[in-house]
């Protein structure tokens, strides 16, 4: 279930990054230095981006994949982790501080993680099992900690109301302690801790992996005001950190490798910089400015297709397949959409090859979909029969086969077409409010009216984008989203985006006749033990759903990554989907 | 208005006539005025004009677009098929987006002066002819609107307000987007013009001929429409063809920040905040609508200036 | 004397008064839910009207501008328990978004807003009126027409084509200032050349379009005082062409330009929107431009509104006072 809190700036229309956990397939354009050449230690390592802020740095709130990658990388530490080397390795699971990746009883229902001994905070005191068991308290109190994973929640086995909210509501009300209690627990020797789930979850060390089994000490809990001095059991600890000025990271001398098999802590000291303007930013790559420097962001555009053009910078970037795909959602509810012809016509219609272009090209872009699943998912992927599978599918757009998909739907749903034709009514397309949507508005908005179908932009405020377009009320007939799953499971893909109340169901599609089927298919995937027989499962789900076409466009899309010349070892974290902060250096 | 007779063999000019006389001498405000019009003439006759060059404003001339989505060619791919060039990325011809833009602006720019100058002109001669309560009242209201963050109030304002317009289905899309903006111009717009002719009444009320109307048992309404009215349209005609281009690089700017009229559509201000994200790339996409808007806006205020010299020679900056 | 100010300070207060009230109304009847925007994403109606009640949200626009004004004088406390912050006075309010109280946000942006303003202001008062009084000395020379050549562009060229025009032809493409340092401020107390050079450029293109029409109004009204019988007497009694321009014609000429001059650079500490923006300063036009269109940040938004407007009552006030000091007969008005 990731979130996509902040759109990415400049680079495509409707990206979002998101934490996932992916088998990813590199495609390597450009040259990722090797790794033959040895790490050293010293230097100031810049991260430098737009964003004036990380969304949270709480390790119960942040939920971006790039910041998770980040603070896991240097300050937190978590129960498990993802193994920090490249390729599709990096997505299994380490024991970080447990002394293995957990162990399941009871069909999955029961979990268990011992802590290692001899961990410690910055501070110098001992990581005990209790202080794990607060953090994870803390996710439920969801008045305070507000924008973070919600897997406790879920998973656990914790009653809940009629409305779906839990009986506890956290360490500082204490309402429902004692369910919770219960529902995680500590050895006597406050080294064990023991989960107990409502339902079997093979995967739920997975979850883990997420800064939400951080430790946090309830004596040394700020509440709201942790988001800007989180505690450190890291490599680092936060000297200081300012919104739209910097996070320093210093080394923490109460860190030791002997416990931890992940992180490094090769540079003196790791400054992330916030606010730089876009211009600047791109210009500190493009002309190697600052060699001690990676971006934490995406080049804008046009500075994108230059740097990776250029062959004096392209050797400090790479280019690879993201963990996302991004996709308009079709939206059932609204009554512009409940009816699949329309929804059809709106796809066939798509001016793909247009939109890439503007985009960057395939190259740099990505290329058309045809599943809500990217095929580095792995096993629970399979092509579909619709999208770009389909016969009629053109990447330049098939108005006239979207014509007769308008006149059969003229029949058959009347009152659906005479909506998506007329110009007072006409389709709503939500899009974040940024240059690259609307230029990408100028080609979609002739492209369908070529096909007879009125286009309307909504243009949202990219910091409330997801919040608005989450609001069910709000939300127009179509909303450009991005989608990367948490883990290597359509677990974390299919029931979010598919399923009413699964967390990002952008499609509404709970009222359309095709759903209660959908709905048993997907459930009975969920609880299937069995991975393979849940991976057919699941791939039954998605042809499914994509041949209702709840999801319209839909693009597997690429993303690239840019430094200095001064930075050593770098690489791609697949799971993270951004670098392997664990490897990077300064050279001397 | 017959003096002739009086005068035999004397010709007798009207103001208007004096001040067309005036005008003309003045090449610079002549040549300027020409060139506004043009530009105007040219916006307003947009889809006249690119039907006759075979242009679409809404076609992506793809062909004429790298890979890198730079326009082919030097000058931002400015060809005789496509005078301005294209546009970067999506491949619009350059001069049809301008031309369809430009009407949007001046649309705003005129509505938004018209509108300003006759809300002022209401508010100014009521306040200067009845004086009093009425005139405090009047200047403590403009005094309080002047003293409002205009600009923070546009830019916080318009996105929730442009919903309200389209939940009142008075206007939909850019439509409600011009009209906030238009609204918002306004209000902000009429105090100067009402300050300039209280002014002005007051003066004129005290004249000779407002006297004389009033021993006649002239009736309010009468020396309103007839006597003071008259002798403020030369104000207004100046102060319209200066305003004119001040709103026109308002709506520029505030579409340049992200407020007013949005794409599909384009206006200046549109185009150019798209163009600085090319500015290395293809620099002729940022500077050929920025210079057209400098002579645009350099004509308007060239011709405003001679217009004014003209009407009012007192008024000359000498 | 003593009546005019205090009636004239009453009025600013009631003034005031009514923008701020007037900011809440409008405000309150927004689409817009703060409490909603500052939810995240496991939103349910209970969370948001907590929330509301946290922000203070939950009560009449004017409790809640009461609660405002309050907090100014007081400070304010939200929440309570873990989630409990408080902003300690003068409080303008708390981002959630920043999670910073209002006033340290204001007071971080403030001596951008200010070094800018400051600075532009100084660079075109001594350009536009220099040159004004260099044409008007040397008036129908080529010097004349040069300046008058420099006033019709100047007055003509919309700000944010001439900031973006030095910005990328100029401070970009030559390099002009490190590029990590555009936009980072530096104190002029601590890095003073740091200081100017960041922000050269950006009054040099405010100071540009100012300067403009400040020649303009210096010329013409420096070419009407030289007309006036007092200095023509000056003249016939023999006083030198240097003495009758310094001593006689410019104090008299220039005592309306620094009337609107006031008024100009306490619009401009409000925030130059559109120069904050191209040269990305950090400064209170800025951040209402992010809060207004990126976060929706109203807390801040309302913040900066009314401050802008505070600055331009009080420089109203302060030039009427002024006046009224120069010229007795304003007072009895």
């Amino acid at each position: 279930m990731v979130k996509l809190w902040k759109m990415q700036t400049g680079k495509k229309a409707i990206a979002a990054v998101s934490a996932a956990a992916v088998v990813a397939t590199l495609s390597l354009t450009a040259g990722a230095q090797s790794a033959s050449a040895a790490p050293v230690k010293g230097g100031t390592l810049y991260v430098i981006t737009h964003q004036d802020q990380l969304d949270h740095a709480d390790p119960q709130r942040i939920y971006t994949g790039r910041d998770i990658a980040f603070m896991e990388s240097y300050v937190f530490r978590t129960l498990v982790m993802y193994k920090p080397v490249a390729g599709t390795a990096g997505t299994g699971l380490v024991p970080d501080l447990a002394t293995d990746i957990g162990k399941a009883s009871d069909g999955g229902k029961t979990w268990k993680f011992t802590l290692k001994a001899g961990t410690k905070y910055s501070d110098g005191s001992a990581i005990v099992c209790e202080d794990v068991k607060y953090a994870i308290s803390r996710t439920f109190a969801t008045d305070v900690i507000t924008g973070g994973p919600s897997y406790a929640m879920q998973y656990l086995d914790i009653p809940t109301d009629a409305k779906g909210n839990s009986a506890y509501a956290g360490p500082y009300t204490k309402v429902g302690q004692a369910d919770f209690d219960k529902a995680v627990s500590c050895s006597a020797d406050n080294r064990t801790i023991t989960f107990k789930l409502g339902v079997a979850k093979p995967d739920f060390n997975y979850a883990m992996s997420y800064p939400i089994s951080s430790p946090v000490p309830a004596a040394k809990d700020t509440g709201d005001k942790m988001d800007l001095a989180p505690l450190s059991e890291g490599p680092y600890k936060v000297a200081s950190y300012k919104i739209k000025g910097e996070m320093d990271l210093v080394r923490n001398p109460n860190w030791s490798a002997k416990t931890d098999s992940v992180r490094t802590n090769y540079p003196d000291k790791v400054i992330l910089k916030f606010g730089v303007s876009e211009d600047v930013r791109d210009q500190i790559f493009l002309k190697d400015t600052q060699k001690n420097a990676i971006n934490f962001d995406a080049l804008q555009l046009q500075n994108n297709i230059s740097f990776f053009n250029s062959p004096a910078s392209k050797t400090r970037g790479l280019n690879v397949n993201d963990p996302y795909t991004v996709y308009s959602a079709m939206n059932v509810s609204k009554g512009h959409l409940d009816c699949l012809e329309v929804r059809k016509a709106i796809y066939f219609a798509w001016p793909y090859d247009a939109l890439i272009k503007l985009n960057g090209g395939a190259k740099l872009y990505g290329t058309p979909g045809d599943n809500a699943i990217k095929p580095n998912i792995g096993i629970d992927y399979a092509k579909t029969t619709s999208h770009i599978n389909d016969k009629n599918f053109k990447s330049a757009g098939n108005p006239a086969y979207s014509k007769t998909l308008l006149a059969a739907a003229k029949s058959k749903c009347p009152t659906t077409y005479a909506k998506a034709t007329s110009a007072d009514q006409g389709i709503t397309i939500d899009t974040s409010d940024t240059a690259a949507a609307k230029k990408s508005a100028a080609i979609v908005t002739p492209a369908m009216e070529a096909a007879g179908i009125v286009i309307k932009y909504n243009y949202i405020p990219t910091g409330s984008y997801y919040s608005t377009i989450q609001d069910n009320t709000k939300q127009g007939d179509m909303s450009g989203a991005g989608w990367g799953p948490d883990w290597a499971n359509a677990s974390t893909v299919i029931p979010p985006l598919f399923i009413k109340d699964g967390g990002f169901d952008l499609s509404q599609n709970w009222d359309d006749p095709a759903y209660p089927a959908f709905k048993a298919l997907s459930d009975k995937a969920n609880a299937t033990l069995d991975r393979k027989a849940q991976a057919k499962l699941w791939q039954q789900a998605a042809e499914y759903a994509m041949a209702q076409y709840w999801l319209g466009p839909v693009s597997f899309t690429k993303q690239q990554l840019s430094w200095g010349s001064g930075v050593g070892g770098v690489d791609f974290w697949a799971p993270q989907g951004t670098f392997l902060f664990p490897a990077l250096y300064v050279k001397k | 208005m017959s003096v002739t007779e009086i005068e035999p063999g004397v010709k007798v000019r009207t103001p208007a006539q004096i001040a067309w006389t005036r005008l003309k001498k003045n090449k610079v405000a002549m040549v300027s005025g020409f060139i506004a019009l043009f530009f105007i003439l040219a916006a307003f006759l947009a889809p006249f004009i690119t039907n006759l060059l075979n242009l679409t404003p809404t076609a992506q001339y793809s062909s004429g677009i790298a890979d890198t989505g730079i326009p082919i060619g030097s000058f931002g791919g400015l060809s005789l098929r496509h005078p301005l060039g294209l546009e970067p990325g999506v491949g619009r011809d350059l001069m049809s987006l301008l031309l369809y833009g430009s009407r949007i602006s001046f649309t705003v720019a005129i509505i938004t002066s018209v509108a300003s100058i006759g809300l002022g002109m209401i508010v100014g001669i009521a306040g200067g002819y009845f004086g009093g309560r009425v005139d405090a009242v009047i200047g403590r209201f403009s005094d309080l609107v002047l003293s409002f963050p205009s600009t923070f109030m546009i830019i916080a304002l318009s996105l929730p307000l442009t919903q309200r317009v389209e939940a009142a289905h008075i206007a939909r899309d850019n439509g409600a987007r011009v009209v906030v903006l238009v609204v918002f111009f306004v209000i902000f717009g009429w105090p100067a013009f009402a300050r300039l002719v209280r002014s002005q009444t007051l003066s004129i009320r005290e004249r000779d001929f407002i006297m004389a109307a009033k021993a006649q048992g002239a009736s309010g309404r009468r020396i309103i429409f007839k006597e003071i009215l008259p002798n403020l349209w030369p104000t207004a005609i100046v102060f319209l063809s200066l305003s004119l281009p001040g709103f026109l690089a308002a709506e520029a700017v505030f579409s340049f920040l992200g407020v007013g009229v949005q794409a599909p559509s384009s206006t200046w201000g549109l185009v150019l905040s798209d163009a600085v994200s090319y500015w290395q790339q293809d620099p002729a996409y940022l500077l050929i609508p920025s210079g057209m808007l400098i002579i645009v806006v350099l004509s308007l205020n060239l011709f405003g200036d001679g217009l004014r010299d003209a009407l009012d020679p007192k008024s000359d900056r000498a | 004397m003593l009546k005019f100010v205090s009636r004239r300070l009453l009025s600013s207060l009631i003034i005031l008064i009514v923008i701020s009230a007037t900011v809440f109304i409008i405000f309150n009847y927004l689409p817009f839910d703060p409490a909603r925007l500052a939810c995240g994403k496991h939103c349910t109606p209970e969370i948001v009207s907590g929330n509301r009640h946290r922000l203070g949200l939950d009560v009449s626009w004017w409790m809640q501008w009461w609660e405002y004004l309050k907090g100014i004088f007081v400070g304010r406390t939200y929440g309570q328990g873990a989630a409990m912050f408080t902003c300690p006075a003068p409080a303008f309010g708390y981002s959630f978004n920043q999670h910073a109280c209002v006033s340290t946000i204001l007071a971080s942006a403030l001596p951008v807003t200010v070094s800018l303003a400051i600075g532009a202001f100084i660079m075109w008062m001594f350009l536009g009126v220099g040159l004004g009084v260099i044409s008007a000395r040397f008036r129908n020379t080529w010097i004349d027409r040069a300046s008058n050549i420099f006033v019709l562009v100047g007055t003509s060229l919309p700000t944010f084509i001439s900031g973006l025009l030095i910005l990328l032809f100029i401070v970009l493409k030559f390099n002009l200032i490190s590029p990590l340092d555009l936009g980072q401020w530096h104190s002029p107390l601590t890095a003073p050349w740091e200081w100017f050079t960041s922000f050269f450029w950006p009054w040099l293109s405010l100071a540009l379009i100012y300067a403009a029409t400040y020649t303009r109004f210096t010329r013409s009204n420096v070419i009407e005082t030289s007309s006036e019988d007092f200095i023509r007497t000056a003249r016939a009694k023999g006083v030198s062409e240097r003495k009758v321009l310094w001593k006689h014609t410019l104090r008299p000429a220039l005592a309306p330009i620094l009337t609107i001059a006031g008024l100009d650079f306490a619009g401009l500490l409000g925030g130059a929107i559109i120069t904050e923006q191209i040269f990305q300063l950090p400064g209170l036009g800025r951040l209402t431009l992010q809060a207004a269109l990126q976060d929706y940040d109203l807390p801040i938004i309302v913040s900066t509104t009314i401050l802008a407007a505070t600055f331009v009552v009080v420089a109203n006030l302060i030039v009427d006072l002024a006046y009224a000091f120069l010229d007795p007969r304003i007072r009895v008005k």
